[in-house]
């Protein structure tokens, strides 16, 4: 049997499963798309035959890209939509961050120790503050809480400051989630560079706060998005560690294979943190900056620290989910 | 036991049975596709700042410039995300290049997989966006995969194969008989030999065949064409095995 013949043969065949893979690649499967999985098979068995009677390249070719072409649309993925989003804040994330609860005390850790550390030495030495602040720094905090009243709630009184500033917030923290995630590719270095940077520097502006400023408003401001924002810095920190220690100590997989296994298990942390950081931000935008009674704002505060600890520790302990 | 050849066509096999050759794409084409990306993004962004500079009158200053900052937020991080994780499986830009992305299994992208490999963009575009790393790590994979691809598990692939020139066939040759039993990849180079020898100037043929002169017991010009008598020999007796009308499931192994 010639080239020649083959094609003429099968020709037919191969016009109908093009005339169908056309149809699903354009969103419009006809009535007999339930052909296509045999005709994809009928297809393969075609492109061996070519291979192995050697009937040449073009041929071959020709087969081979329809046959990808067929693939691509057979194995689609097609899963998706609310309910697996809701699955997801329901199960899969608080299932993700205990499964790392290690790393989330490392996380947490790398952040939290150089905070206090460097928020407490205000009362003894204020010069280590100054130093991480610089002027410009403390310019800043003096502007925003210096004085007796509330001057971060004034700075919003514009219209459409606050939309503003929720946009700004967006923007700058969630990149901040997403560049300590991708700096883990450097054995965990990045991560945990931008955990303790930002542990320095907020303690640095929170004591700097308490030293010099008027510490109620700022306070007031942070509480209620902080547990929020915090949190998924740290759990930001937690997928990016995956990725480093999956390149720092692969086990028995090839290093390459370990890292593509721990970015599917730090999935679901990233995605998590960037949810977590974008609530941070509506927050932060829409409620923090309001003139109410700070008994109320801290309330707010400790009420989302409890809700945090409640949600990673039991919500979707009886779900098994699997993303 | 072979060594690893240095090729940009990847064979996989499919649950189907069959094997099916991906063309990976190299590090020049996708800094291409990525530039026209760039200048896509550039163009929609100074477009939604002239439209929002102008909304800014009736919606706010303020709001216009939160809207802004948005805009670039997502254009940054989500533009080839949800491009990628799309029904194409590329951007604009790779698909003007005839790129596409898939897994290293040949399957489509998930959302996640285009999620991480977009993440890590940031850490192959260092340093200072010359995506030094990304390179660096294209010419030390076999597949050409920048980090995020390794993360990822994904691939560059052609989308259409380039289509192959077709030169004039020479014309049909007395067969000669292989007097060795070859492999599978040995025997593809000899037909291919034969199905490309009009790309080349003869000269250039009998320096490919000379190569293959232990086979041929010939060197030149002799050499060339027996090597192309044996090829259309492999030919001929592949295809004379196949009879017409047979399951075509159950050929005979080789």
């Amino acid at each position: 049997m010639t080239v020649g013949d083959f094609e003429h043969k099968n020709q037919p065949r191969w016009s109908e499963y093009e005339r169908l893979v056309e149809g699903m690649e354009k969103g419009k499967p006809g009535a007999e798309a339930g052909q296509l999985p045999r005709r994809f098979r009928e297809l393969c068995v075609d492109l061996s035959l070519a291979e192995y009677r050697m009937y040449g390249e073009r041929l071959t070719e020709q087969l081979n890209a329809q046959v990808i072409r067929g693939y691509e649309m057979l194995y689609r993925n097609r899963r998706g939509g609310w309910l697996m989003a809701a699955e997801f804040v329901l199960a899969g994330f608080p299932q993700a961050v205990r499964r790392e609860w290690r790393l989330f005390g490392l996380c947490n850790a790398v952040f939290w120790l150089p905070f206090f550390a460097v928020m407490l030495s205000a009362t003894y030495d204020i010069q280590w503050v100054q130093a991480i602040l610089g002027a410009d720094g403390m310019a800043a905090m003096d502007q925003m809480y210096g004085g007796k009243e509330d001057q971060i709630a004034h700075l919003r009184s514009e219209y459409g400051s606050n939309f503003m500033m929720f946009c700004h917030y967006i923007r700058n923290n969630v990149g901040i989630d997403f560049r300590t995630f991708a700096g883990g590719m450097a054995a965990g270095l990045g991560s945990l560079f931008f955990l303790f940077f930002n542990g320095l520097f907020m303690g640095a502006a929170a004591g700097y706060v308490n030293h010099a400023c008027n510490p109620e408003s700022f306070w007031t401001f942070v509480s209620g998005h902080s547990s929020l924002e915090l949190l998924g810095m740290a759990v930001a920190g937690m997928a990016g560690m995956r990725l480093g220690l999956a390149l720092l100590s692969p086990g028995r997989l090839p290093r390459v294979r370990a890292l593509a296994e721990a970015a599917r298990l730090a999935l679901p942390l990233i995605l998590g943190a960037a949810l977590m950081t974008t609530l941070a931000a509506v927050v932060e935008g829409f409620w923090s900056a309001q003139l109410l009674p700070s008994a109320l704002k801290y309330g707010v505060g400790l009420g989302g620290w409890i809700c945090h600890i409640a949600y990673f520790t039991l919500a979707g302990r009886r779900v098994t989910y699997a993303p | 036991m072979t060594t690893r050849k240095l090729d940009t066509l990847q064979a996989l096999e499919l649950a189907e049975g069959v094997e099916i050759r991906l063309r990976v794409a190299g590090p020049m084409l996708r800094a291409g596709a990525y530039a026209l990306d760039f200048g896509i993004r550039l163009v929609v962004m100074i477009a939604a700042s002239l439209v929002l500079a102008l909304s800014g009158i009736a919606l706010g200053d303020r709001v216009a410039r939160g809207m802004l900052l948005l805009a670039v937020f997502l254009l940054e991080w989500f533009y080839p995300m949800l491009f990628e994780a799309g029904k194409r499986g590329a951007t604009p830009g790779k698909r003007a290049f005839g790129l596409r992305v898939v897994q290293v299994t040949g399957s489509p992208l998930t959302f996640g997989q285009a999620f991480v490999r977009n993440l890590m963009r940031w850490v192959d575009g260092m340093p200072w966006f010359t995506y030094g790393f990304g390179l660096a790590s294209c010419l030390a994979t076999r597949r050409f995969q920048r980090l995020g691809d390794l993360a990822a598990g994904t691939v560059v692939i052609y989308d259409r194969p380039p289509v192959m020139p077709l030169p004039a066939t020479p014309p049909p040759i007395a067969p000669v008989p292989l007097p060795v039993g070859l492999t599978a990849d040995e025997t593809r180079a000899l037909v291919l030999f034969r199905e490309r020898a009009g790309l080349w100037s003869a000269p250039r043929r009998e320096e490919i065949a000379d190569q293959a002169s232990a086979l041929s017991g010939a060197s030149g010009a002799t050499g060339a064409s027996r090597l192309m008598a044996m090829a259309h020999w492999v030919q001929v007796r592949k295809q004379a095995a196949a009879i017409p009308n047979r399951n075509h499931a159950r050929s005979n192994n080789k």
